[in-house]
This record gives C-alpha cells, structure tokens and sequence, in this order.
C-alpha cells in the first residue's frame, strides 16, 4: 500500500491527538500515589495472591485512567510473600523502604499480625484486604493498620442469624484441621447450641486431605440433617465433589465459610447447587457502586465476575484512595489519620472506618448457589445488617 | 600425642594460618563499616535477613562438616528457639534478657539429649529421624491453639529496651545487620578454631571412621552428641536474632521448607570451610531477592543455581574459592 505524504501527515497527527488524549495530564508537583503489595504470589496460597494481585491492577488502572486520584499517579509494586509470616515482614520492609509505604493485601493473618508492630518503625501503613484472625483489629490493633474485609467474629454473628431460619435440629461439622476451621467449628456450635440445636459430630480434616469417605459415613450415621463446612480451596472442592458421590448433598442441609467462593463454584459446577454459604462480597451485590464495579471488571477481564476475595481487596483500594484525597497527602500518617474514623463510598455502599479498632463498619451476606444470569454464582439471600455483621469494637484494642 | 588428626582431611600447619586470618578479618571490617558507607536501607535488610540466615546455614554446614550428617530439621532449633522466647515472654515473669539467653541453652540442653537417640541412626535415616522430630515441633505448635495460637503465630513481647539497647536497634536494618553480623564473625571464627582444635580433628577422625577412632581408644558418642548439641545451640542462636528482629513467630519458623533452605544455602556456600554457608546465605538472600523482583518464577532461578553448584562445584563456592586461593598462592589443593 502506497500513502501519501499527507495522508501520512494526517495519520501522524491523529495518533498524536490520539495518544495526547488518552495519556492522563498527572499533576507534575504532587507525589505519586505508591501502593506497596507483599501478598503470596507463589505456594499453596498464590492463587489468592493472584487474585489480590488481580483487584489492585484493576483499580490502579481505572484511578490512572480517569486522571489518577487527586490528579496524582497511582504506582504499584508487588513482592512475593509465599504466606509466610516472616517474608511479608521482610517484603513489607523493602517496600516501604523504598518509598511503597502504603501496604495492602497479605494472604495469612499471620502475615498481617507480623506487619502490625513495625508499621510505625517504617513510617507505613497497612490495610487488609483479606485477614480474617480477630486479633488484627483486636489485641494486635495499630493505628497505622485497617481492616476493610469481614473478620471471623462477623462471619460467626452472620452464622447466628442465618441460623434462625433454619429448621434442622441436628448439625454436623466439617472443618479444616487448622486454627480457622477449629475456630469455624467450635463458633458454629456455640451458635447452634444458643438455639436449643445442637452439633451430633465434628470432623476436622489435615489440610491437603484427599478422601473424606470416613467423614462423609460418619455423618451419614449421624443422623445429621445439615453439615458446616469451614473448608477452603482444594480440600472444600474435594469434600463436595465426594459427598455429591454419596448423595449427602442431595439428603441434607449443606452450608460453609469460604466453601462457595466463586472459585469453588467455577469448579464444581451443578454439584454445588443449592449449598449455602457465608457469601463476604458477591459480585451479585445489589448496589449502584457495585453495578458499576462489576461492570467495569468485565470489560478489563473479560467474561469475569469479580470474586469475593477480589472484591474485597477492591474496596481496600477504594478506601485508600479516597483517604488519600481527604488528605490532601501521600504521607502514611497522614493519610492514616483521614482513614480512622472516616466515612468511605464502597461497592457495599457508604461505610464508615471505625476510629477505635480501624474495622471497616459493612454488612455480611448469606447465600446460596444459584443460577443468575445464565450461570452457576454464589447469589445473596440474606442481608446481616451492619450493626449485627460488625458488633463492637474489641476490647483488648489499645491504640 | 597421638593425633587423629593424621586421617582427618588436610591438618592445617601453623605457618597456614596468617595469611586466612588476615583477610576474616579485612571481612570482617568491611562488614562493619558498610552501614556508614551509604549503602542503601533496602541492601542493609538483606544483609540482616542474610546475617540471620546464615548463623541457621553455619549450624547446618558445621554438622556436615564435622559429623557427616545430613539435617533436614534444623528448623525445630531455630523456631523452637523463637517460640521458646515468645511462649516465656508471654507466661513467665522472668526479664527479657534471661529469657533471650535462657531460650538457646535449653535447646542446647535438649539438643544433646536429642543427640543420643539421633545417634542410633546415620546416613539416610538420620536424616529422616530429624525431619520427622522437626515436623513434630511444627505440629505441635500448629495444633496446641491454647498456647501457641496455631498457624496465625504470635507476637514476642519485648520491653522497649533489651541488654540496656532500644528495642529498635534490633528491629531496624541498618543496626540489626551489624548485631546479627558480629554474632555470625564470632560464631564462625569459633567454628574455624574448633575445627583446627584437638575435638575438631577428632570428630573428623570420627565421621571419616568411627570404628578405628575407637580402636584407638577413643570414646565416639559423646564428641559426636557434643557437635549435635552444638550445632543445635548456634541454629537456637538464630532463632533469638530472627525474634528480635521480627517480633513475630509462626510454625512456618519450623517447617521442614525452612530447614530445607538452610540445608540448600550450605550446599551452595559449600561445607567444607567454616565461613562457607554463611557466604551461601549472602548469596541466596540477594539472588533470590533479584529473581523475586523480576519473575514470580525465583523458585526455578535458586533450584538452577542449585543444580548448577553440586554439578560444577562439589565443594560449593567457598570450596571453589579456596582451590582459587590455594591456587593462586602456589600450594597444592588437598
């Protein structure tokens, strides 16, 4: 093909516009905006550290893309923990240490339990995106650390009124034999109990387990009419898949936290219709914010919905920025001091960071799985409302 | 004297020992000076982090070196040490400082006992001995949610100040890498004297052949219980830098991937030298830290380095160095 010069001429200059356009005019004078990520990009955990990873990019591309926040550039640096309590406080260090000082989105509470005590040190800060452990916003509560997920306490009080509606008498328990799903487990049964229902047996399974036929027969000898489930990840899709194959789920009540991620649902396909769960962030959220969340995750992934965990880490990053813009600031003390006790739009809409333990106030869900929109997701059918889902703050939290 | 010295690997003549002296301590020096220099606060945390590491890489190495056995728990020394001081600082009412100096004495205590059911085995099966006792450390605190709080850790409660020190010198990484430093020289020049003492060259003695060792008259269980107990005791030594510096203890402190790493820095630093894993540890924590800030794939990049170093360099790089050395100086390489 021959062009001419002018045609040429014209071509150059329209991509000029073109590219003059799209580039977004970041205020020369203001700091960028650097958001440090140590989260578990390798190991049994790096598919949740890639979902993090996921919800950042996102969120970091749709602030630059609409001019950066508060006319300032958002940058992003990623470190691998690998889950380890240790490496996030080493990936942590060199992040603020070279000037990534805003921290979000470790995997393990451990993780974020170990970054808490040396946030003031390396003049960071830190918020959560996905520790659940009580004690992050409770005994091991920092000024400088925020907690915009569900902790296990509001998870155990959406277990509560859940319950209520149930009419099973007689539960079981299948739980991960680690702190969480003991934890899980032993708050299931409190509930439980508290409604005159009670646990007939518990089964707590090592991590990695590959045959739950005993559990399954140990149930089904029971006589239990519904199972808790707290298992996550590959052990909760090997459960299901398994007592699909014994026709439990058919015969029972089933329910579970973290057990119908959208990942679990994603691989298990018609098995898990009907299992109800803890549902933390459901892309399914009935909210203008989320709408357009959702909606925007689409078209940059497409055919994608949000996860739970990807949802969560984008209200993190949601919350940040609009500290940052409050603040007028990039400095972690700063934008500190506009996140505690602020009050922040989210995809769960308008929620307030509350000042005395840096808990983010927001509603939890119940669900089921359903068809919605011409595919198998975790659909919400129960609103805990705030107050419920996030009661008081600790106690043992002393800033 | 008798001295078994003559079946151990190249005795050492007094007329040798200036010259390597001389530069452990320019080493030396020069690691004491690089926080002045300007370096920056990111390499200074490796450093530390390498610092720390490698007291765990110097334990191993020292029992393959003096002993011949292969431990794949060393961990349970190094965590069990943290935890010790996380669990007394937590429960009892004793200082910060008997604590810290009480954690690595009851490992070594326990080490030697250890030592004497270890010792029933050798080769392969010492091996998987210590791997399953470590592994049993890491569940027990994984499962004993009451004390240890399970996977989620916990945090060490120190005062603000530890031996008449701010807390924060041992925290940030420009003073923690000269403290954890200046234990890794002494723990290394102690090891290089030892190794060259009359128990040194014994033990080698030992580990090359035990049954002719005691045909000599020698008793062999208790020098080879002594360098168990020992390397225990520096891997515990560890374990209080690594609570100090991160304030923080989870069972990933005591599982064998930790163990496994400390095993794979003295390979590559080689074990033929006293200072040779805690190179291996400078150079493991600064190449993973590369590989990690380019590929997510660093596992792959280490497991090369791995391959790599045990095909060409049997003796590690601190084997290849001293052939260089030797070398270079005109004496032979034994």
């Amino acid at each position: 093909m021959i062009i001419s010069k002018r045609q040429l001429l014209s071509l150059a200059c329209s991509v000029a516009i073109v590219a003059a356009w799209s580039v977004p005019a970041f205020s020369q004078n203001k700091d960028a905006i650097k958001v440090g990520v140590p989260t578990a990009l390798t190991g049994p955990y790096g598919d949740l550290g890639n979902q993090v990873r996921r919800a950042v990019e996102f969120a970091v591309e749709e602030a630059n893309t609409k001019g950066g926040v508060d006319g300032r550039k958002v940058e992003v640096q990623f470190q691998d923990t690998q889950a380890k309590a240790d490496s996030a406080r080493q990936q942590g260090e060199k992040l603020a240490l070279s000037g990534y000082k805003l921290l979000v989105g470790t995997i393990a509470s451990g993780e974020g339990l170990a970054l808490n005590p040396m946030l003031e040190r390396w003049d960071a800060l830190y918020i959560s995106t996905i520790n659940k452990a009580d004690a992050l916003t409770g005994e091991s509560c920092s000024p400088r650390s925020f907690r915009v997920n569900h902790p296990d306490y509001s998870d155990a009080s959406a277990v509560g009124t859940w319950l209520k509606t149930q009419q099973q008498g007689k539960w079981a328990v299948m739980g991960s034999d680690t702190a969480w799903g003991r934890n899980s487990g032993a708050s299931f049964k409190t509930t439980a109990e508290g409604m005159g229902k009670s646990v007939v047996t518990e089964g707590y399974a090592a991590l990695g387990a590959n045959d739950f036929a005993p559990y399954i027969q140990q149930f089904v000898s029971s006589g239990a009419e519904g199972i808790w489930v707290a298992l996550a990840g590959r052990d909760a899709i090997n459960f299901a898949q398994q007592a699909a194959q014994f026709g439990l789920l058919k015969k029972v009540n089933v329910a579970g936290v973290s057990f119908v991620t959208d990942n679990t649902v994603a691989t298990l396909g018609d098995v898990s219709k009907g299992i109800w769960g803890i549902i933390n962030y459901s892309s399914t959220l009935d909210t203008p914010e989320n709408k357009a969340f959702v909606a925007a995750w689409g078209k940059k992934y497409p055919g994608t919905q949000p996860s739970n965990f990807e949802g969560e880490t984008y209200v993190g990053m949601q919350v940040l920025f609009q500290a940052v813009t409050k603040a007028k600031s990039v400095k972690p003390a700063d934008v500190a001091k506009a996140m505690s006790g602020g009050s922040f739009d989210t995809v769960f809409g308008k929620s307030e960071l509350r000042a005395k333990d840096n808990q983010l106030v927001v509603p939890n869900y119940f669900g089921r799985v359903d068809t919605h929109e011409g595919g198998l997701r975790p659909v919400i059918s129960l609103t805990v409302p705030k107050d419920v889902a996030t009661p008081g703050p600790d106690a043992k939290c002393k800033m | 004297m008798s001295t078994p010295a003559a079946m151990a690997i190249s005795a050492p003549t007094q007329k040798k020992t200036a010259a390597p002296l001389i530069v452990a301590a320019v080493v030396a020096a020069i690691g004491f000076a690089l926080p002045s220099l300007g370096v920056p606060m990111t390499t200074l945390s490796l450093l530390a982090q390498a610092s720390i590491v490698g007291v765990l890489a110097t334990a191993v190495g020292f029992l393959v070196r003096q002993s011949g056995f292969v431990s794949f728990g060393h961990a349970a020394f190094y965590g069990g040490s943290a935890y010790l001081i996380a669990l007394l600082a937590a429960h009892s009412k004793l200082s910060a400082e008997i604590i810290l100096i009480a954690a690595p004495i009851i490992v070594l205590v326990a080490g030697f006992a250890l030592a004497f059911i270890m010792l029933r085995t050798s080769g392969v099966a010492y091996s998987m001995l210590s791997l399953a006792a470590a592994q049993a450390c890491f569940e027990l605190m994984m499962k004993w949610r009451s004390i240890a709080n399970g996977e989620d850790g916990l945090a060490i409660k120190l005062p603000r100040e530890v031996f008449g020190l701010p807390l924060s010198i041992f925290q940030r990484p420009d003073s923690m890498f000269m403290v954890s430093w200046a234990v890794l020289v002494v723990i290394v020049v102690c090891l290089w004297f030892l190794s060259r003492s009359h128990f040194g060259t014994l033990t080698l003695a030992i580990k090359n052949n035990e049954e002719r060792v005691r045909f000599l008259g020698y008793e062999t269980l208790l020098p080879r219980a002594i360098i168990i107990a020992l390397s225990a005791f520096i891997a515990a030594i560890g374990g209080v830098l690594f609570a100090l510096y991160n304030g923080f203890v989870t069972p990933m402190a005591l599982h064998w991937s930790l163990s496994g790493e400390a095993l794979v820095i003295a390979i590559i630093g080689g074990t033929r030298a006293a200072w040779g894993p805690a190179l291996g540890a400078f150079i493991f924590i600064f190449l993973r830290d590369i590989a990690g800030n380019n590929t997510t794939h660093w596992q792959g990049i280490v497991g090369i380095t791995l391959i790599v170093v045990t095909v060409l360099l049997p003796n590690g790089i601190s084997g290849a160095l001293v052939t260089l050395w030797n070398r270079a100086r005109g004496v032979s390489n034994v």
